[in-house]
């Protein structure tokens, strides 16, 4: 696949005797939405990590749209059109829903600041007001724009990081477990915006995920890992019926 | 090689002291979760009970057993209970401060309870201190370093016993290994951080008695010398390991006294022993980050859990106020909203800030009695209060809006006022230039301190900024091209062409504008972008990057320029005094200026403003009191203490919140527009069907 948004070759990484990922390879091509799925401890989460930086990796490659990555720092990836959640969340407290949005949405335009706060009291340009206003209302969260995250329904909190991975318009998004939580109606609505933005913006999509419903409502192709190997790679229907895949879950007796 | 050998076998003894502190240090952290820097005060306070029992006639053993196995567990019962139980959860900053505040407090009231001081030298636990007993190789041990050892030897082999051999010390380890899996077992975690307090104060009395006999008179300061060695041991052991504390603690006084042999006379040798914990933090934090210091199932928290303590806060703030207008703080740290509810009438606008007004009319009726009736030592007072304040706005920036913790602050104002009296004195300049120059010196250490810090946050990041200060106490200010040892540096007052600032009014009035220019600086960092991404970053250093912030240039920035402000504090504050000595800014100061600017307000410019005021005022009030209560400001210290860890917003934040509330209910505003309650939990899925897979509860 040449055309790969996002190219992973390769990547392993031991925590002490532990192997997390064990040489693993992954593509996302433009726009391609791919669901990773594998147990608990498979290593999903370092897999993000490793592909943004947050863990070196220990080998292996990254490409994002045909450069290496796997030597920037972390933000400059993001930059180069990253977003990302976190199944653990990572919220600003203290800081409002909006200001959530507003501060990724500054942060990807990226330029110095110090300056142009002294200078000029700088505000946030009208330009940015809109951006975060119409993520705001994509999201449902308008209603809830001016309030801290701290006081905010854990569905809610994971449509603000939501959000705020959407800002800046990146062209792939990471997610992680972004269902874990929720009720099924928040699921769906979690769904649909996944859905929503892929349509409009063309966005591709990483979804790691437990919950089977939403990844086949949302994914093309689907990826289990067990102990840090990929185990199968195909659509949802193909690889639910792997017998290797059941194993992994359900234990060797079934 | 016996030149080494006799270097290093005087060094066991102090090695031994350092280990008991760094294995009680690591004790509290990981069984009671706060890592107790009142330990050194603890042990203070022992040693000090000791010392008047035995000069009351009591034999030693008896005074021993009192001193350590009854008071000391005693003081650390009574502060587990009263406070540090309640913050066991909380944010790195307000785990600290309340044990910053009680190792400054605490001596102090057991010093006034006292009454005096001791009038015999501190004699040794057991055997006659000063006695040579026996030689080891041609190495002369004497009664003060064998009990020592002896008692070292003993503790450890019970605390062996203890956590090998009896069930309270196997579910201590486990308490220590994950409070929350140990629950799930049925134990009583907090019976057993109780009991690890316990133990911890009993090791921190003995390491205060064991101590006292070295020096000639208890002092204070010496324990909080010892408690940095105690740091130093604990970080070696990474907050986790009580073997390699103890090894730690005692590699260390084995290390500073080879260090001290070997080393040839000057400031920088005689500088480096003390700094030796310095260089021990800087290589060693780094690793203590790699392990988790938490529990290792705290993953298992819901994230909302997490972030319920604050949540209380913003509701009450909430409830107090009914709305929420850009002045707000709602959790006490530079929250503000995108659209603040700007009212239409200037009478409702300043109603909607009435602690806006109140401060600018009480600050306006401040500076016009500064300038006519207010006599010339309380303008002096007033003067210092600004400077002051000047340097907590420096911490406003760092520690309130961006969230990193920073004890070495008066370093930075120390090295502020020297460049700039060195600048006005060798280069001729006015001391207007001097005080750039020496914010611009300050700031380029800011960035020294900056850069080896970058991987550390919390509490790692506190201890290695401390370990800073230290340093420039004992190898940068001494010299004479700094602050020149204890003779200090004179700081002529200002002149700009004819006019000359050396009027106590003129001078007021300059301070004044500096602060206004002080002020107004940090307003606009923080009220601008890139006081949002400071407000990132201290959210969450993880996401802060992952949304493409440079958090490293980030921190470096926000480093040089809260540095350079304290530098410039520091330059109007010496050039106010004439001069400045080293004293005048060595790392106590750090800590009590942390201390004060958190407990009045770390979350908005008057809170530092505030902060420098009633400091100064209080110093000098409570300096004209007769000697034996010279402590009473400790003591009020120790109280606010208290008060801070229920609101850690801050005194002038939260009397502001009052202020809004009770104005909004008088004005009918009350709570009309607060929007609905949005934050029930979320339902658990009832009548749902799940793919056998979801995890969910167990798995997030
Ligand atoms: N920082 C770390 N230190 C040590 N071990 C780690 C670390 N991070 C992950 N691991 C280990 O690596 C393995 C993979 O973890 P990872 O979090 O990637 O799994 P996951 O697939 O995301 O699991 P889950 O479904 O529970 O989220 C696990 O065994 C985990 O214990
Ligand atoms: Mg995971």
């Amino acid at each position: 696949m040449t055309g790969a948004l996002l190219r992973a070759r390769d990547i392993s990484r031991r925590f002490g005797g532990i192997t997390a990922l064990a040489e693993l390879s992954l593509d996302v091509g433009e726009g391609e939405a791919v669901g990773v799925v594998g147990p608990n401890g498979a290593g999903k989460t370092t897999l993000f990590n490793c592909l943004l930086g947050l863990t070196p990796p220990d080998t292996g490659t990254v490409e994002f749209d045909g450069r290496r990555i796997d030597r920037m720092p972390v933000w400059r990836r993001s930059r180069l059109g990253i977003g990302r959640t976190y199944q653990r969340m990572e919220l600003f407290r203290g800081m409002t829903v909006a200001d959530h949005l507003l501060v990724a949405e500054q942060a990807h335009a990226g330029t110095v600041r110090l300056w142009g706060d002294l200078l000029h009291h700088a505000r946030p340009s009208r330009e940015e007001l809109d951006h975060v206003e119409s993520a705001l209302r994509l999201l449902g969260l308008d209603e809830l724009a001016d309030r801290p995250v701290d006081v905010l329904s854990l569905g809610h909190a994971r449509l603000v990081e939501l959000g705020r991975a959407m800002m800046g318009r990146p062209r792939l998004l990471m997610l992680d477990e972004p269902s874990s939580g929720l009720d099924a109606a928040e699921t769906a609505r979690l769904a649909s915006i996944i859905t929503d933005v892929r349509r409009s913006e063309g966005t591709a999509v990483v979804l790691v995920e437990h919950d089977l419903t939403l990844v086949g409502d949302v994914v093309d192709r689907l990826c289990v890992l067990d102990f840090g190997r990929m185990l199968a790679v195909g659509s949802v229907g193909e690889v639910m019926a792997d017998e290797r895949v059941r194993q992994a879950y359900l234990g060797s007796g079934a | 090689m016996s030149q080494l050998f006799n270097y290093a076998v005087p060094g066991i003894p102090f090695g031994c002291v350092f280990a008991l502190m760094g294995v009680g240090l690591v004790l509290t952290y990981k069984a009671a979760g706060v890592f107790n820097l009142a330990f050194g005060a603890q042990a203070f306070v022992s040693g000090l009970a000791f010392v008047f029992l035995v000069q009351d006639g009591w034999p030693r053993w008896a005074a021993g057993i009192i001193a350590i196995l009854g008071l000391g567990p005693l003081v650390g019962l009574v502060l587990d209970r009263l406070l540090f139980r309640r913050i066991r959860t909380a944010s790195p900053l307000v785990k600290l401060v309340p044990s910053l505040g009680l190792l400054i407090a605490l001596p102090q009231v057991a010093l006034i309870i006292a009454g005096s001081t001791p009038q015999i030298p501190p004699p040794a636990l057991f055997l006659d201190a000063q006695t040579v007993y026996f030689h080891l190789g041609s190495v002369p041990l004497s009664g003060l370093e064998l009990s020592i050892t002896v008692a070292t030897v003993l503790v450890v082999a019970a605390l062996v016993v203890l956590f090998r051999l009896t069930p309270v010390g196997l579910e201590m380890r486990a308490v220590v290994e994950s409070p929350r899996l140990t629950e799930l077992f049925g134990i009583n975690a907090g019976r057993v951080s109780a009991f690890a307090w316990v133990l911890s104060s009993c090791i921190a009395a003995l390491a205060g008695v064991l101590l006292a006999p070295l020096y000639s008179q208890l002092n204070p300061e010496d324990y909080t010398v010892l408690l940095v060695w105690g740091i130093a041991a604990a970080v070696i052991g990474r907050f986790a390991s009580l073997p390699l504390a103890l090894v730690g603690g005692l590699g260390l006084g084995v290390a500073q006294q080879i260090l001290a042999g070997y080393l040839p006379a000057g400031i920088i040798a005689t500088g480096l022993r003390p700094s030796l914990p310095f260089v021990v933090l800087l290589v060693f934090l780094p690793f203590s980050r790699q392990r988790q210091l938490d529990d290792p199932l705290a993953d298992c928290d819901p994230p909302i859990a997490a972030l319920a303590g604050e949540a209380r806060g913003y509701r009450a703030a909430a409830t107090l106020t009914g709305d929420r207008g850009d002045e707000t703080v709602a959790v006490g740290l530079w929250h503000r909203t995108l659209h603040p509810d700007g009212g239409t009438s200037i009478g409702r606008r300043l109603l909607q800030r009435p602690t806006a007004v109140l401060g600018w009319v009480v600050g306006g009726l401040a500076v016009l009695s500064a300038l006519t009736w207010v006599s010339p030592d309380w303008l002096l007072t007033m003067t210092q209060g600004i400077a002051f304040g000047i340097i907590f706005l420096s911490l406003t920036l760092l520690t309130g809006m961006s969230g990193q913790i920073s004890l070495c602050q008066a370093s930075f104002a120390g090295l502020g006022g020297f460049a700039a009296g060195q600048f006005a004195n060798h280069l001729d300049l006015s001391l207007l230039a001097g005080m750039v120059l020496g914010g611009a010196m300050a700031a380029v250490l800011g960035v020294v301190v900056a850069l080896p810090t970058l991987r550390l946050a919390g509490l790692p990041l506190a201890l290695a900024t401390l370990a800073f200060a230290l340093l420039a106490d004992n190898i940068l200010f001494p010299n004479g091209w700094v602050g020149n040892g204890a003779t200090g540096v004179l700081v002529p007052r200002p002149e700009i062409g004819p006019i000359s600032f050396n009027a106590s009014r003129s001078f007021f009035l300059l301070a004044l504008v500096v602060l206004a220019l002080v002020a107004g600086l940090v307003k606009l960092i923080g009220d601008g972008t890139m006081g949002r991404f400071l407000a990132a970053m201290r959210g969450s250093e993880v996401a802060a990057v992952s949304v493409g912030i440079d958090v490293h240039r980030l921190r470096v920035v926000v480093f040089a320029v809260s540095a350079g402000l304290a530098g410039v504090g520091g330059a109007l504050y010496g050039s106010l005094q004439g001069s400045l000595a080293p004293n005048d800014f060595n790392y106590q100061i750090s800590l009590v200026l942390l201390v004060v600017v958190a407990i009045v307000g770390l979350g908005s410019i008057s809170g530092a403003v505030v902060a420098g005021v009633v400091y100064t005022a209080l110093l000098k009030s409570l300096s004209t009191l007769p000697a034996r209560y010279a402590g009473l400001l400790a003591v009020l210290f120790g109280l606010a203490t208290l008060s801070y860890t229920r609101h850690p917003e801050g005194v002038v934040d939260y009397l502001g919140n009052r202020l809004v509330g009770l104005v909004g209910r008088l004005t009918g505003r009350w709570r009309d527009d607060l929007p609905p309650r949005t934050d029930a939990p979320a339902h658990p899925p009832t009548g749902v069907e799940r793919v056998p897979m979801a995890a969910d509860g167990v798995d997030r």
